[in-house]
């Protein structure tokens, strides 16, 4: 009795921590959808070049992988800046469904490109610290995992204080809450889109190197599958909240692991599916969605 | 329904192609690598005015390839465990992936855009699972299994006989989706696709035609996809990749979205620039080029390839002014 309780507190850990990773990835693109009102399949892709720069800069450098991500999280931002003023400013505003085709493009774009410097192979890094487990009661904990938690608590906290407390901030809450009326107020809307992508972009860099460190295995097409996932989670959570995103993270994460270690592997990302169409037919918004605008 | 005027160069044009595509094998018969491209590209056809004919009732779908597998797998195994002829078969296969195609739809109806995107994504992966997991024992999990061909390849010059047979099924396909937008349920998918609040208003329940406009697109979706199989001559669950989701998107996109012309317009450029590119010995670039061409057509080209005479005229026109 008391093995099983360990393992299904061993699986509750595990969930934590790929929460952690949908959190960020969440949280990106519901800022997003906060002030854009579009939806960045190709998000994934921002995690996936994040595992790569901090797959290159490791390889190189040789520095400990939890510093890159002072590297990582400023090469996405640049990239998404670049990828909203490029393919999706131009289109704001037009047909329904074109920023998830051209998100389409993006996707085959990116990860074609990766797979051309890096090629196709899975590849990993191993983190120094990666021997290292705190054995708590029954539970075995890699101090990686404690470590990928906190600092994604500590990204959280930061980005939290950012909206809440800077000028910026409060001049992108503004833009979510009504385009119009901020720019009447004289926001440069515009300049705020390209920052929320930009940090939207960051965010999944984050995840990124915290996907690499973590020890789990990348390649060019890794991204699409989490990233919908985290588009699956900020439906759950509600378009546009960010406590929303947290939850649904942690719940997706949670629910994932408790499959694999009953189902099987396979249904791992079915799952998540699952239970998004579940929610969808019972609450068509989501289910801390908002009614139809 | 009226007959369209003979001197309108579209009808013209229309004949060209009906011939050109009717003659074409006879001039490249003899290279069967032609000629499976040729056949590939038809089922494609296929597929992709089945995905935008989703589109001509507001819906889309980034779940496709669901169908396009469950169409192969229904009538691979009905065509080897009860003998029945493919050609018979495929037909089973797409009755199947439409009866699938109403139950999702069912789910789908009251979502708005960016949900349906997911659901149908969701599903897409799920059936997967399903496929490879739990329906193992008769699929044979990711290993797949070998299906009859359409044509036996005993019979000499069975590609050709394929070719025509899948040329005949694509015409039948196209004009079928001609009647229908031509027909009241075209026009009430026109009203739901404009503005469903008013669509509503004039006395369309948008339920049910939404149901059939997914049903009809699960169902041919489901015979492309039973006639690739039995073109391989083998079946895996890779049938459900995201790939085979994301082509007929993209093949529609670039051709024009919301026209019947579009997706066999994308299908052939993508296709021919596809495999031209890999004859060049691009294989990562291809790609690439593949997603510069579908961001750059959704910027400055919104209705696609086929809009580009329009365009013209236009430009012309503005310079006379």
């Amino acid at each position: 009795m008391d093995g099983s309780i360990g393992i299904l507190s061993q699986v509750a850990f595990w969930g934590l921590y790929s929460g952690c990773i949908y959190i960020l990835l969440a949280t990106g693109l519901n800022l997003i959808f906060g002030v854009m009102k579009i939806v960045n399949f190709a998000h994934g892709e921002f995690l996936m070049l994040g595992t790569y720069v901090t797959f290159f800069l490791f390889v190189i450098s040789g520095f400990n992988p939890y510093v890159l991500l002072i590297c990582s999280i400023p090469v996405l931002i640049v990239v998404g800046i670049i990828v909203e003023r490029l393919c999706f400013r131009p289109i704001l505003g037009t047909g329904k469904l074109n920023e998830i085709f051209i998100s389409l493009g993006l996707i085959y774009i990116f990860q074609n490109m990766v797979a051309m410097i890096w090629t196709d192979e899975w590849r990993s890094i191993k983190s120094p610290f990666s021997d290292i487990t705190i054995s708590l009661g029954p539970l075995q904990l890699p101090l990686d995992y404690l470590i990928i938690i906190t600092v994604t608590i500590l990204i959280l906290v930061a980005f939290y204080l950012f909206l809440q407390k800077t000028a910026l901030g409060r001049a992108i809450r503004a833009a979510s809450q009504n385009r119009k009326g901020a720019m009447l107020m004289g926001i440069n809307v515009e300049k705020m889109d390209m920052l929320t992508f930009g940090i939207g972009a960051g965010l999944a860099g984050a995840a990124g190197t915290l996907w690499a460190v973590s020890g789990q295995v990348f390649n060019p097409y890794m991204g699409s599958i989490p990233a919908i996932k985290g588009f699956a989670i900020i439906i759950l959570g509600g378009l546009g909240s960010i406590p929303g995103a947290i939850v649904g993270g942690l719940a997706i994460g949670m629910v994932e692991n408790f499959t694999a270690y009953t189902l099987g592997g396979s249904w791992k990302d079915a799952v998540s599916f699952i239970l998004l169409i579940v929610v969808l037919v019972i609450r068509p918004t989501g289910l801390f969605g908002e009614a139809e605008e | 329904m009226k007959i369209s005027n003979a001197r309108d160069p579209r009808t013209l044009l229309t004949a060209a192609f009906l011939v050109l595509a009717f003659l074409i094998p006879l001039f490249i018969g003899s290279n069967l690598y032609y000629l499976t491209i040729l056949i590939l590209m038809l089922i494609f056809i296929i597929y992709a005015s089945a995905w935008n004919f989703l589109t001509f009732s507001g819906q889309g779908s980034l779940g496709h390839a669901a169908f396009f597998g469950l169409g192969g797998y229904a009538a691979s195994l009905l065509a080897l465990r009860l003998g029945l002829p493919p050609l018979v078969t495929l037909v089973f296969g797409g009755a199947f992936a439409a009866v699938i195609g109403i139950l999702i739809g069912l789910t789908c109806v009251r979502l708005r855009e960016w949900f349906l995107a997911m659901v149908t994504f969701g599903f897409a992966v799920i059936i997967q699972t399903l496929v490879v997991s739990q329906l193992a024992p008769v699929t044979g999990g990711w290993d797949g299994y070998p299906v009859p061909k359409l044509v036996p390849t005993s019979i000499p010059g069975y590609l050709m006989i394929e070719y025509y047979l899948i040329l005949i099924i694509a015409i039948a396909v196209i004009l079928i989706f001609h009647y229908l937008l031509k027909s009241r349920i075209g026009l009430a998918l026109a009203a739901i696709r404009e503005n469903e609040l008013e669509a509503r208003a004039a006395g369309i329940n948008p339920v049910p035609f939404k149901l059939f406009a997914f049903g009809v697109s699960a169902f041919v979706t489901g015979i492309a996809g039973s006639l690739e199989i039995f073109h391989f001559g083998y079946i895996t669950p890779e049938i459900f990749g995201i790939d085979l989701s994301f082509w007929p998107i993209i093949y529609s996109i670039t051709g024009g979205l919301g026209t019947l012309a579009g997706p066999i317009v994308g299908t052939i450029v993508v296709t021919l620039l596809w495999d031209g590119l890999n004859a060049v010995g691009l294989t990562y670039a291809r790609f690439i080029i593949i997603g510069v061409l579908l961001v750059l057509i959704i910027i400055f080209l919104p209705r696609g390839l086929v809009s580009i005479p329009e365009e013209i005229q236009k430009r012309i026109r503005r310079k006379k002014s």
